[in-house]
């Protein structure tokens, strides 16, 4: 039995890649909830699961969502509080 | 379609078809998915709630060891695409549950320690189709399966058998949990490759 | 472990970037795995692969691949883990197991671009078999401080533990230097070092993590 992995942004930094059309690993983002503020690199990102959960290292809180639905992907930014790009 | 490199099978064993839902591929381990830090609520806390009918109810953790209780064997289909043949379970069944509940709900939400939802209709959950398990393969259901007690509906997608599961919000309507409204289908029957939104 | 130099199309890439391989099987069935640039900017992108009996990606690039086989690959990834060596800060990699690989990349380019920055590596491994790239890292002119954990040849000198505090004021820079770190490897080898580091004064602005996790 394998542990779910807990990384951090950068392991998702091809994926953002495609959802962005750009390099956002190190772009700020500051957490909707509680106003931390670090590099997408800095986020903690779960991948072991139906889709990608990236969540605030603070709090907690989910940040960013991403499925892949097919040929396209499904992206919840609602937790995000601002992307610098 | 990528392109295809040569020799390159995957580690996937097949199952008999009969057993194994379309695109699912069989594993003899249990992979753990989590979509955040495993929560941890001493059993002195813990409750089981249902809301949404006449009167709210809840159990506390004894009350719940008190009620009747079984040993399930199912399938269980994740729709990340592995699939394991016969786990073995202890828990009880959500019919038992909902029997203390006066209600005409044709919906549930399911929530969970750590945030997590997932919507189900009553029809799903009832009929000796959905258990909250606190055992699984003989021992105490482990903290990073869904430990002390999780949802267990082995004839949806896996992601329906929320970890960590604290109670259940019925519903007039179909309100999409976490997964659901994040691409994934409200219903998701393994059997019609229910996975997405429109499938 | 098995190093594979790969062709690709792209215009070159940085220190510290990774790139991702998608194998896909004639029925459609798909994996995907993340790779570290073992190789300097400059030279062709090359990626060092652990062999894990159970894996499901590893075998395959190990004992399966032949010279003129094709894959999938997308890359170069990271803006963020990077080093370009125009940075004149001293420089301190610190690496858990296979986390070396991005930190060779560095120091690679390090020797290249004939750097005055000062930088040195801090690597742990669980035993001297298992560390990598060793003849190499010996001879580019960096600072090389080993610490195997499980177990170490008889007559060994050097470190013998798990990275604490103690260890880490013996060979980090002192933070008053204002260094630049670059921590790789396991998140619970990762964090565990960025917490000795702010504990020694560094600034946590300037510690740079990448957490690899184990796939096959």
């Amino acid at each position: 039995m394998s542990d779910p992995r807990v990384l951090d942004g950068n392991a998702v930094g091809g994926l953002l890649h495609d959802v962005f059309g750009a390099e956002v690993t190190a772009v700020p983002c500051t957490c909707g909830s509680c106003g931390a503020r670090g590099e997408i690199a800095r986020l903690v990102v779960y991948v072991d699961c139906p889709g990608v959960v990236v969540r605030c290292p603070a709090c907690t809180q989910v940040l960013i969502t991403i499925v892949r639905v097919h040929e396209h992907a499904c992206v919840d930014l609602s937790g995000v509080g601002r992307l610098e790009l | 379609m990528g392109i295809i490199s040569r020799g390159f099978h995957g580690r996937r064993q097949d199952g008999p078809p009969d057993r194994v839902p379309p695109g699912q591929y069989l594993t003899d381990d249990f992979p753990v998915l989590s979509a955040g830090p495993t929560p941890h609520t001493p059993l002195e806390e813990w409750t089981f709630d249902i809301r949404g009918g006449s009167e709210p109810v809840r159990w506390t953790w004894d009350e719940l060891q008190a009620l009747p209780s079984e040993e399930i064997t199912k399938d269980i289909h994740c729709v990340t695409k592995w699939s394991k043949l016969d786990t073995v379970w202890q828990g009880v069944s959500v019919d038992t549950l909902l029997d203390a509940v006066e209600h005409d709900a044709g919906y549930a939400i399911a929530f969970c320690d750590g945030g997590y939802t997932t919507n189900l209709p009553i029809e799903d959950l009832t009929g000796g189709k959905a258990w909250v398990a606190y055992g699984y393969d003989g021992e105490p259901l482990e903290p990073e399966h869904g430990g002390p007690a999780r949802l267990l509906v082995p004839h949806l997608y896996f992601w329906k058998s929320a970890k960590w599961v604290r109670g259940l919000a019925l519903r007039d309507d179909d309100e999409p949990g976490f997964w659901e409204q994040n691409g994934y289908h409200l219903r998701g029957d393994p059997w019609l490759e229910q996975r997405y939104w429109g499938d | 472990m098995k190093t594979l130099e790969l062709d690709v199309d792209w215009d070159g890439h940085r220190a510290g970037q990774h790139l991702d391989v998608r194998l896909t099987a004639e029925d459609g069935y798909q994996a995907q795995r993340s790779y570290s640039i073992a190789s300097a900017p400059g030279e062709r992108p090359a990626i060092t692969i652990e062999r894990l009996d159970d894996g499901e990606v590893s075998p395959y690039l190990v004992d399966e691949l032949r010279e003129g086989d094709v894959f999938e690959v997308r890359g170069p990834i990271g803006g963020y883990f990077v080093w370009d060596g125009d940075e004149p800060e001293p420089v301190l990699l610190v690496a858990g197991g296979s986390g070396v690989v991005p930190l060779a990349a560095m120091a690679r380019h390090w020797k290249r671009v004939g750097s005055s920055a000062p930088m040195r590596l801090l690597y742990s491994a669980r035993s001297w078999d298992e560390v990598i790239y060793r003849d190499e890292l010996e001879h580019l002119g960096i600072g090389v401080t080993y610490t195997l954990t499980r177990e170490q040849p008889e007559r060994w000198q050097g470190y013998a533990r798990r990275i604490d505090d103690e260890l880490l004021s013996e060979v980090a820079f002192p933070a008053s230097e204002g260094p630049r770190v670059y921590v790789c490897g396991s998140t619970h080898f990762v964090d565990a070092a960025a917490d000795g580091l702010v504990r020694l004064g560094y600034d946590p602005a300037s510690i740079r993590t990448e957490r690899f996790g184990a796939t096959g």
